[in-house]
C-alpha cells in the first residue's frame, strides 16, 4: 500500500465510523457532531485525491454552513432523546435494503474498477474557474436561480403569517 | 493562468424563454417589494406577459436551424424541446390563473405564489431542453424546490405536511439521480447526453454500470413522474396541498420529468434499449395496475385523481418502452392530452370545493348546483378514462399501437385490463354527479375568469380527440432528437 | 497511487448507511442528515472518477461543486419546512405527522 492509501484508508474508516454512529445515535446533537467529523472526513479524501478546491469547499460549505444550519433546526425544534424516540419499528429493514445495496454497489464495482488506478495530479483552482466559465456557464447561472428561488422559498415558509 | 480564459461562444437564444421566465420571476418579486399596495390582479397579468413572451420566443425557436445543441453542449434546440416547452407555458398560465384565484378567494396574500411558479417553470422547460445530465439535475432541483415551497402555501396543516413529505422524499430520490449521473460519468467519462450515447454504442467495458446508471436514473425520475413502487408521496402531497398549486404540479411536473426520461434513455441509453425495454415494461405495467386499483377504494377527490395521475405514468411508460420514433411521438402526445385533462380537472375541483372539502360524497348532486362544471368535470373524466371523442382515447390508442408495434403486446394486454378497470371509477363519479340528489348545501364558485380558463383545456381536449392530427403533425419533426 | 476500488467502497459505504437512516429515522432533520451523507457520497464518486479519467474540463469536480451548492439550498428549505410543522404540531417526528398516511 502506498503513504497515500494509507491515509485515504484511516479516513474513510473514520469516516464511516461517523457515519454509523450518526445514523444510531441516541442524542440529535451527537448526531450531528458525528455528521461533522464524517463530513470532514469526506474533506480528507479530497485532498487526497489531489482535488484542493472541492476540499475547501466542502469543508467551508458543508462544515460551516449546512452543519450550522442543521444545529438551528435541531435548537429551535425540541427533539427528544433515546432510541425509540428517534428511530422507528423499521430497524430491521432498512438494514436489509441498506446492506443489498452496499452488497449490489461493492459486486458492481469490483467488477468494473478492479485494476483501476488514480495517480492524483493536483488541480489547479485556476483550472476549475476556467471550466466553469467556459463549459458550465449555463449551470452556473442556474444555481443563482436556483439559490434565489431557496431563499424566497424559506422566508415564505418560516414567515409567520402576516394578520 | 487567468489571462487564458478565452471568452466562450454564447449563443443565449434557445435559452431565451428560460432567460425572460427567471427574469420575470425576479422583477415581479422586486415589484412586489417595492410597491407594496399592488394587487394580486396585477402580479397575475404581469406574470401572464411573460408567460406569454416566453411562449413567443418558443414559437420563434420551432424554426432554429443553427447548432443542434448550444452552450457548450448544454442545451439541445430540437423542437421536442420546443414543443414540451409549449405544453408547460400553457400550463404555467393556467396555473397562474388558478392561484390568483384560490388565494383571492380565501383572503390570503401570497405575492410569492408567481415568482415561485416562474422559477419552477424556468425548472421545467429547461429540463425538456437540457442535453447534459448535470443541467438535467439542476433544472430538476429548480422545479423540485419551488414545488416543495408552493406544496407548503396554505395555512392548513395538512399542506405543511403535504410540503415536508414531498420534501424529504424528494431529496432522498435526488440523491439516487446523482448517484446514477456520477457511475453513467464514470463508465463513459461523460456527462452530456449524446457524449454518453456515442461512449455506450461503441463496443464497451463498462456495461453492467451503465446499466445501474441507467437503473438509478430511472428511479430518481420515477419518483417525479409518480411510478409505482415510488409513488407513496403524491396522494398525500395531491390531497394536502392548495388545489392550485396540484392543478400546475400535476400537470407541469409529469410533463416535464417525463420529457427528460424520454430524452435521457431515447438519446443517451439507447444503445442499452435491449436491457432496459423489459424493465420499463414492468414499471408501466405495476404502475397501471397498482394506480387503477387503488384509485378505486379512495373517498377523496384529490386522491382520487391522484392515483389516477399515477396509473397515466404507466400508460406513458407503455409508449416509452417502444424505444422508437413512433414511441417517441405517442408518449409525448400522451403527455399533450394528459396534460390538459388533469390541470382541467383539478381546475373544476378548485372551483367546486374552493375551501379544500374534497370528499367524494359532497359531489352528489353536482349537475344540479352547476350543469356547467358538472359537465366539464364529465367531460375530463371521459377523458382520464380514455372514452371516445376525447384526447384521452387517442392517446390511449397511439401508445397501445406504438408498444404493440415494438412487440410488447403483453404490457398492452395488462393496459387494456386496467384502462376497464379505471373506466369504473371515472363512470363512478359522473354517476354521482348527475344521478345523486344534492346532501348537503354545496355552493359551488360562479366566478367568470376560473370558469372560462377551465374552459380552455375542455376544448382543446375534444379538439384533439377529433382532430389528433394536429399534434401529430407537429410531432412528425418534434419527435426526431438532434444531439 | 491509490486503487480506485478503495474509494469507490468508501462511497459505496457512505451511500448505504445514509439509505439506513433516511428509512429507519423518524426525526426529520435526521433523515435530513443522512440524505447529506448519500450526496457525499456521490461527490466522492465524482471527483475519483474525474481524477481517474484525467477529465479536461473537470466536469466532475464541476458537478460536485454544483452538488455542494444544491445541498447547502436544500437544507435552508428543509429548515424552514421544520420549523413550520414545528410550529404547527409541536413534533418533527415524521410518523407522527399522520394527518396524512404516511
Amino acid at each position: 500500500m502506498s503513504s497515500q492509501e494509507i491515509v485515504f484508508v484511516v479516513l474513510g474508516i473514520v469516516g464511516l465510523g461517523a457515519a454509523v454512529r450518526l445514523v444510531t445515535a441516541r442524542n440529535v446533537v451527537h448526531a450531528a457532531l458525528y455528521l461533522v467529523v464524517s463530513l470532514a472526513m469526506v474533506g480528507g479524501t479530497y485532498l487526497v485525491l489531489a482535488a484542493e478546491f472541492v476540499a475547501f469547499v466542502q469543508v467551508l460549505i458543508y462544515v460551516g454552513a449546512i452543519v450550522v444550519l442543521l444545529l438551528f433546526s435541531l435548537m429551535l425544534t425540541r427533539a427528544p432523546i433515546g432510541r425509540e424516540a428517534l428511530d422507528n419499528q423499521q430497524r430491521g429493514i432498512s438494514a436489509l435494503v441498506a446492506l443489498g445495496i452496499l452488497a449490489g454497489l461493492a459486486f458492481l464495482i469490483q467488477d468494473a474498477f478492479r485494476d483501476a488506478r488514480i495517480e492524483p495530479d493536483a488541480t489547479p483552482t485556476g483550472a476549475v474557474g476556467v471550466s466553469i466559465f467556459q463549459n458550465f456557464v449555463l449551470p452556473f447561472e442556474l444555481v443563482s436561480v436556483l439559490l434565489l428561488a431557496a431563499l424566497i422559498g424559506a422566508v415564505v415558509l418560516a414567515r409567520k403569517d402576516l394578520p | 493562468m487567468i489571462a487564458q480564459i478565452s471568452p466562450p461562444e454564447l449563443d443565449f437564444l434557445p435559452v431565451a424563454p428560460e432567460l425572460v421566465l427567471a427574469g420575470g420571476g425576479m422583477a415581479i418579486m422586486l415589484a412586489e417589494a417595492a410597491l407594496p399596495r399592488v394587487t394580486s390582479r396585477v402580479l397575475l397579468i404581469a406574470s401572464l406577459l411573460i408567460v406569454a413572451g416566453a411562449a413567443g420566443i418558443t414559437v420563434a425557436l420551432w424554426g432554429w436551424d443553427g447548432e443542434p445543441t448550444v452552450l457548450a453542449g448544454m442545451v439541445a434546440t430540437d423542437r421536442f424541446a420546443v414543443l414540451i416547452r409549449g405544453v408547460l407555458l400553457a400550463v404555467a398560465a393556467i396555473g397562474a390563473v388558478y392561484g390568483h384565484h384560490q388565494f383571492d378567494r380565501a383572503g390570503e396574500r401570497r405575492p410569492e405564489f408567481f415568482p415561485l411558479l416562474l422559477f419552477a417553470t424556468t425548472g421545467m422547460t429547461l429540463i425538456a431542453a437540457a442535453s447534459d445530465l448535470i443541467l438535467t439535475f439542476l433544472a430538476l432541483e429548480i422545479l423540485s424546490l419551488s414545488l416543495y415551497v408552493l406544496a407548503g402555501f396554505s395555512r392548513r396543516v395538512t399542506a405543511s405536511e403535504a410540503s415536508m413529505k414531498y420534501f424529504l422524499l424528494g431529496a432522498f430520490s435526488s440523491a439516487f439521480f446523482l448517484y446514477g449521473v456520477a457511475l453513467a460519468y464514470g463508465a463513459t467519462g461523460t456527462t452530456s447526453i449524446g457524449g454518453i450515447a456515442r461512449a455506450l454504442s461503441g463496443p464497451s467495458e463498462g456495461l453492467p454500470l451503465a446499466m445501474v446508471a441507467a437503473a438509478l436514473l430511472a428511479v430518481g425520475f420515477s419518483f417525479k413522474v409518480a411510478a409505482v413502487p415510488f409513488h407513496m408521496w403524491t396522494p398525500d402531497v395531491y390531497q394536502g396541498a392548495p388545489t392550485a398549486v396540484v392543478g400546475f404540479m400535476s400537470a407541469a411536473t409529469k410533463v416535464a420529468a417525463f420529457a427528460a426520461l424520454i430524452r435521457v434513455f431515447n438519446v443517451a441509453f439507447l444503445p442499452l434499449s435491449w436491457d432496459w425495454t423489459p424493465i420499463v415494461g414492468v414499471l408501466a405495467a405495476v404502475t397501471m395496475v397498482v394506480g387503477s386499483l387503488l384509485a378505486i377504494a379512495q373517498t377523496d377527490v384529490k386522491r382520487m385523481l391522484a392515483y389516477s395521475s399515477i396509473a397515466h405514468a404507466g400508460f406513458i411508460l407503455t409508449g416509452v418502452m417502444a424505444a422508437n420514433q413512433e414511441g417517441i411521438a405517442s408518449a409525448t402526445f400522451y403527455l399533450v392530452a394528459y396534460a390538459l385533462m388533469i390541470v382541467g380537472a383539478f381546475g373544476v375541483v378548485l372551483l367546486v370545493s374552493g375551501d379544500e372539502r374534497t370528499s367524494l360524497s359532497s359531489y352528489a348532486g353536482l349537475a344540479v348546483r352547476s350543469p356547467l362544471l358538472a359537465a366539464l368535470l364529465s367531460l375530463f373524466l371521459l377523458s382520464l378514462a380514455g372514452i371516445p371523442p376525447t384526447a384521452g382515447f387517442m392517446a390511449k390508442v397511439s401508445v397501445f399501437r406504438a408498444a404493440v408495434d415494438a412487440g410488447h403486446t403483453w404490457v398492452v394486454i395488462v393496459a387494456v385490463l386496467a384502462s376497464v378497470v379505471a373506466a369504473f371509477f371515472y363512470l363512478r363519479v359522473i354517476v354521482l354527479v348527475y344521478m345523486k340528489e344534492p346532501e348537503e348545501e354545496l355552493q359551488p364558485d360562479r366566478s367568470p375568469l376560473p370558469a372560462l380558463t377551465v374552459a380552455v383545456p375542455a376544448v382543446a381536449t375534444l379538439v384533439l380527440g377529433v382532430f389528433p392530427g394536429l399534434v401529430f403533425g407537429l410531432l412528425e419533426t418534434a419527435s426526431i432528437f438532434r444531439w | 497511487m491509490i486503487r480506485l476500488p478503495l474509494v469507490l467502497f468508501f462511497s459505496a459505504g457512505l451511500f448505504s448507511v445514509g439509505v439506513y437512516g433516511v428509512l429507519a429515522r423518524r426525526n426529520a432533520v435526521l433523515v435530513l442528515m443522512s440524505i447529506e451523507l448519500m450526496l457525499n457520497a456521490v461527490n466522492v464518486n465524482l471527483v475519483a472518477f474525474s481524477q481517474l479519467l484525467r477529465d479536461t474540463i473537470l466536469a466532475g469536480q464541476v458537478f460536485a461543486l454544483f452538488v455542494i451548492t444544491v445541498a447547502a439550498a436544500e437544507v435552508g428549505i428543509g429548515l424552514a419546512i421544520v420549523i413550520l410543522i414545528y410550529r404547527n404540531r409541536e413534533t418533527i417526528n415524521i410518523d407522527e405527522v399522520n394527518l396524512l398516511k404516511w
